[in-house]
């Protein structure tokens, strides 16, 4: 059997979250190896290759950016040496087939100049994620069964490992349901600041949302006026997802980077929230009918 | 229960596959190119690049590739005007050709470069495999909510990953939905049954890391996808605490083909992690 090294996908390690992880085996991003199982029947298969330019492109990213500025710039001067050292003087006219290829050349010059700018504009900001200030806190409605909590235990756990969401406020039929993550530290005691769920639910905010039945993304918590109704938020917290469930809650998830979530995580928070809606719902609308259910017997017993 | 859509269909749901921006109608939120720009904070001087960004203005068309097309365009002429050139030709012409040559072949590997940059957002290549058909089965005795899970996954993660079709082995279930290439003498009651058996030869199930396979390989489970897979993912479910049993329970795994090169990103892979998390038993 062949030993080789394993080496696992890094569990994401978003940088300024303490405590960092060890640092492991150098960390490959495109492509992950497995190693084989030293046991019977274990995984025989080919394993992906090493993706050099893959890499080496990730690695050097800023080099790489402004490699065609460099490329484009050094034809552009070699063409025009050229034209000097054979004594043709610089006319840019199209009439003999050197002044032709000059033009040729000196486009696609021009044409990696561009690229390269293009590629340095397009450069992600680096935004370093802003630590929340307040007390970590973990209140979950008692009355859920297991099911149910299981289910909102690994949305957080999905959250929270993936994107930059680091308080998850879960408001279903004007009750809170959830509460996770770090929470503001209420004035009085070291306890974390309750949410008013009916408040929320009248809250601009909120309607907005429920109304328009569409995520809303606060990329930047800082420039809305609307931050007032969400004390509950750590007071430095930096993004915002209020996601409707269904028209009868509503989650609100709060990130620790500016435009920290990217445009596959809304889309990925989405579909979270229907999956949550439609199993909140089911739960409430069995305790609706039990509740109806109970009425209707002890009205029967006592109208006899 | 095996569940099949017919034909009619299939087109419909699969061409909203994810799309990178713009996004979806539903979602009102900014695209992620409107405000970047080179400008940074205090820290760093740097020229604000972005009225660079122009487009064509044709949708469907992708900028990022025009390098690429010039680069041919002018490369093909550079040697038709050395071709055409009547007279002789002198030593400086032929430095200016080879010169206009490399940079043509430059230009033209400037997209393959340009796909690796952080921040890049790949066009969406999705092809739909030919010659294949749309199924969703289903193993039966299976529990009302692991089939719940496992609809809800797998439609997920066809809605959302540039992935085609999916194959999802969980505490001995199996479901398989997407585009698949069923053998002539498969039909859809007896898929699951050809896709058991083939499972079990592949040897899948032991996996314990993910795998992935950004580019074409030649890999023996590769038979039973369909064709015009570029790249696949197989992301095993493992037991949430290894430390009680050293070799950790492997309870199945996840299979995602694309027909897209490089279709999962690091973000991609996380999330699909994240869903095959809810895969897991509950212990």
């Amino acid at each position: 059997m062949v030993a080789g090294r394993i080496l696992r996908i890094a569990i994401p390690c978003i940088p300024g979250r303490p405590p960092p992880p060890p640092p492991r085996v150098p960390i490959f991003p495109r492509f992950i190896r497995a190693s084989s199982v030293q046991r019977k029947g274990g995984y025989k298969g080919p394993k992906p290759g090493r993706d050099w330019i893959a890499d080496w492109v990730s690695k050097n990213d800023d080099a790489v950016r402004s490699l065609p500025i460099y490329v484009g710039g050094a034809s552009l001067l070699a063409v025009l040496f050229n034209r000097a050292v054979s004594g043709i003087a610089p006319v840019a006219d199209a009439s003999s087939s050197q002044s032709r290829s000059d033009l040729l050349t000196l486009g696609l010059a021009v044409t990696n100049v561009l690229a390269g700018l293009v590629w340095l504009s397009i450069r992600p900001k680096s935004i370093i994620p802003v630590e929340p200030q307040g007390v970590e806190c973990q209140v979950i409605y008692s009355h859920l069964p297991e099911s149910v909590v299981s289910e909102i235990l690994w949305a957080w756990e999905s959250l929270s490992n993936v994107t930059c969401c680091r308080s998850l406020v879960i408001v279903y039929d004007s009750q809170c349901i959830v509460q996770i993550g770090v929470a503001a530290k209420s004035m009085n005691d070291g306890e974390p600041f309750a949410v008013d769920a009916a408040k929320l639910m009248q809250g601009s905010l909120c309607q907005g949302v429920l109304k328009s039945g569409a995520q809303s993304y606060l990329a930047n918590l800082s420039l809305y006026p609307g931050r007032s109704e969400l004390p509950f938020l750590p007071s430095n917290t930096q993004a915002v997802i209020l996601q409707p469930l269904g028209d009868r809650g509503i989650a609100v998830l709060g990130g620790d980077t500016i435009r920290g979530f990217t445009t596959s995580d809304q889309a990925w928070i989405t579909y979270i929230g229907e999956k949550l809606d439609a199993t909140l719902a089911k739960y409430m609308n069995l305790v609706e009918d039990f509740k109806v259910s109970q009425a209707m017997f002890h009205e029967t017993k006592d109208g006899r | 229960m095996i569940l099949s859509t017919t034909k009619s269909l299939l087109l419909n749901p699969l061409i909203q596959l994810k799309t990178p921006p713009p996004p979806p109608p539903p979602l009102k939120f900014r695209p992620k190119f409107a405000s970047i720009s080179a400008r940074l904070d205090n820290s760093e001087q740097q020229l604000n690049l972005s009225v660079l960004r122009f487009t064509l203005g044709i949708p469907g068309l992708d900028e990022s590739y025009l390098p690429r097309w010039i680069g041919y365009g002018f490369g093909s002429l550079i040697i038709l005007n050395h071709l055409l050139g009547s007279d002789s030709v002198t030593a400086a012409q032929l430095r200016t050709e080879t010169l206009g040559i490399s940079l043509a072949a430059f230009s033209i590997t400037l997209p393959y470069l340009g796909k690796f940059l952080k921040g890049a957002t790949p066009m969406d290549q999705t092809t739909l495999p030919e010659g294949a058909e749309q199924i969703f089965v289903m193993s039966q005795n299976v529990s009302a909510a692991q089939k719940e899970g496992l609809a809800w996954a797998t439609y997920v993660l066809l809605r959302n990953t540039s992935t085609t079709s999916v194959l999802i082995l969980a505490q001995g279930a199996l479901c398989i939905r997407g585009y698949w290439n069923l053998p002539d003498g498969v039909s859809k009651d007896d898929a699951l049954d050809w896709f058991k058996n083939n499972i079990e030869e592949t040897g899948l199930s032991d996996l314990k890391d993910a795998l992935y396979f950004p580019q074409n390989a030649d890999a023996e489970f590769w038979s039973i996808l369909p064709q015009g897979t570029r790249s696949v993912l197989v992301q095993p479910l493992l037991d949430p605490n290894p430390s009680t049993n050293e070799m950790g329970n492997i309870e199945g795994f996840v299979l995602l083909a694309s027909s897209m090169r490089y279709a999962y990103s690091e973000k991609d892979r996380a999330w699909i992690r994240a869903v095959s998390n809810k895969l897991r038993s509950k212990n």
